[in-house]
């Protein structure tokens, strides 16, 4: 569907991409690594916010990065990470942004616009909504909305910056089971980016392992999660639990965490002790 | 959809009448009916050309105003944010105070040093940085240099002769306008108002930021300097012909949106006419309220400023506090 070739990228003399290649075949596609490693620039540059230094985006057919943003803009929907919207616009106004591809920028958006966007809101549920000001709404309501809106963009390919962030468990799971639905059911390739290796194991057909602007690994999530190459990514030791159904979770191990953080494992442990044992002295 | 339509209908009715009876009201109170020789001079030479000039000059800082709203996603942004108006004011007392007293002169100077002081603060902009908060710094620094030459203007102007020349523009006035001063400032007027209307649907785009407007398909640089030069292009033909107003450019956007709320594809033509429609109101008790004319910005400041804090008090929910 989509194949990227030896992208190259630097904010200033900050190497942040070194001759990143992936394609993206399957439905749910994910980018893990650990902050700076990439993966928003990546993305980024997918969308052409950020121009690469060098390399190429293709389709079997087009070349993206020859595009026009607005012939770009149809193929390639990009959800955002921040919320970046100041003023409290209706979420239906927010949705309808997504259509600007196919807006005349004069005219503005037709009543076909309209109904596409409730067509939209009502497929996630959302109809309930469409008259709220968008910046009244939770975290996990205004992830939907922006959802919406890269639907209502109508692209074939769709990216997500971390959909999960600053949300809690709960929106988490609906978030990305809403993002799983999308892309099954109308045949789209999407593409995350996510913190959480275990969403990564529940979601994901494919997983790329960025790290230092490069894919260190690439495969099926149960093939590409592993202790070592979590070690890789996180230099992190970690423990990995299978479950009954045949999914695997990464547990870490606490007595590294405590190590590897806090540098003197005894003496953490001997305060936590004590700490523990004062209130049990009061009462 | 049509409902809609009536409403605004009602808003632009409400602003043909107010500059019509503008149009009788004066130090001379006259009905249509019988209007002799001088009433007829008055009324075509005098207040119908005025009465134009501020209507446009009113709906361009307006637009201006909501303009540089959506672009820097600030709602304390004005006309004046990149220095236009402190460019302006220093072209015209220039004029004023090198030149013999030319109504043509000081305009063309005021509305050419408005689009220098642009420039310039685009410029300096993009030494400091990439992002539009560079810009709004540039455009501080830029103001504050020509604010400083203003001032020094004033030291060394003639008390008797030049000085209260240069007091009174500065506080902003329409007096003396006649059909010829329309010449240099009207183009640019309906240019920059045309351009900013029909920019409505644009604006919302580029109000989410150039990444997502990118992201959404649009050329986010490319539009947002079309719209910096069309708000420059109007607030500075406005300022060259009526001196510094104050007040119109941020208030009138935020009338507007109680209004009509805060989707640019209606709140930006309602945000000209309120911007009219306000200028307006405030120039005919400028002009007619004493047997002299009181400077603009004095009636601006008391108008303006009010209005500002009761909307705010009323709105801060939707706007401010995100609760």
């Amino acid at each position: 569907m989509l194949r990227i070739e030896n992208i190259h990228f630097s904010y200033g003399k900050d190497e942040v991409l070194k001759s990143v290649t992936l394609s993206l075949n399957a439905s749910m596609n994910c980018l893990l690594g650990p902050n700076g490693s990439g993966k928003s620039t990546l993305l980024k540059i997918i969308t052409g916010i950020l121009p690469p230094r060098c390399g190429t985006i293709r389709t079997e057919k087009v070349d993206i990065l020859n595009l026009s943003p607005r012939e770009r803009s149809k193929m390639i929907s990009y959800v955002p990470q921040e919320f970046s919207i100041n003023f409290p616009y209706k979420v239906s106004d927010v949705v309808l942004m997504g259509r600007n591809p196919y807006i005349n920028l004069l005219e503005g958006p037709k009543t076909d616009d309209e109904k596409i966007v409730l067509h939209y809101l009502r497929l996630l549920n959302i109809e309930n909504l469409k008259d709220k000001p968008f910046t009244h709404l939770s975290g996990g309501q205004k992830r939907m909305v922006l959802i919406a809106r890269g639907l209502a963009q109508e692209g074939k390919i769709m990216l997500f910056d971390e959909p999960t962030m600053s949300l809690d468990f709960k929106n988490q799971l609906l978030v990305l089971t809403v993002i799983e639905k999308i892309s099954k059911k109308f045949n789209k390739c999407v593409l995350l980016s996510l913190h959480d290796p275990n969403l990564a194991l529940l979601f994901c057909d494919e997983l790329f392992l960025l790290k230092g602007g490069k894919i260190i690994r690439e495969g099926i999530p149960n093939k590409t999660i592993t202790e070592e190459s979590m070690m890789e990514l996180y230099n992190l030791k970690t423990l990995l639990v299978s479950t009954s159904n045949e999914r695997s979770f990464v547990v870490p191990k606490k007595d590294f965490l405590n190590t590897l953080f806090l540098g003197e494992k005894d003496d953490f442990r001997k305060n936590r002790k004590k700490d523990t044992s004062a209130p049990e002295r009061r009462s | 959809m049509k409902k809609i339509k009536a409403r605004d209908f009602i808003y632009v009715a409400s602003y043909i009448v107010v500059f019509i009876v503008s149009l009788f009201i004066g130090r001379l109170w006259f009905s249509p009916f019988g209007m002799n020789g001088i009433n007829k001079i008055i009324f075509i030479d005098v207040r119908l050309p005025r009465a134009i000039i501020v209507s446009l000059a009113g709906a361009s800082l307006g637009l201006a105003g909501i303009a540089f709203q959506n672009l820097f996603r600030n709602y304390l942004a004005g006309p004046g944010i990149l220095g236009v108006t402190s460019g302006s004011a220093f072209g015209a007392v220039f004029a004023i105070l090198i030149f013999q007293f030319n109504p043509y002169l000081i305009q063309s100077s005021s509305f050419i040093f408005g689009i220098i002081a642009v420039v310039l603060a685009y410029k300096l902009g993009s030494l400091i940085g990439k992002g539009l908060l560079s810009l709004i710094l540039a455009g501080m620094v830029v103001s504050a240099i020509f604010g400083g030459f203003i001032g020094l203007a004033k030291y060394l102007a003639d008390p008797y002769n030049k000085l209260p020349t240069i007091v009174f523009w500065l506080l902003g006035s329409f007096s003396g306008i006649r059909w010829i001063d329309v010449e240099v400032s009207f183009l640019p007027m309906v240019i920059g108002i045309v351009g900013l209307i029909s920019m409505r649907w644009v604006f919302n785009i580029l109000s989410l930021g150039d990444e997502e407007a990118t992201a959404l398909g649009i050329n986010a640089k490319r539009w947002r300097i079309a719209a910096i030069i069309l708000a420059t292009l109007c607030s500075s033909a406005a300022t060259s012909v009526g001196g510094m107003i104050a007040w119109i450019g941020l208030v009138s956007p935020h009338i507007a949106r109680l209004m009509t709320g805060v989707d640019n594809k209606k709140l930006v033509p309602m945000t000209a006419i309120v911007g009219a429609f306000l200028l307006l109101v405030c120039d005919t008790v400028a002009r007619s309220l004493t047997a002299s004319e009181i400077p603009l910005s004095i009636v601006t400041d008391f108008v303006g400023a009010p209005i500002l804090f009761i909307i705010l008090v009323k709105r801060r929910k939707m706007y401010y506090v995100k609760d």
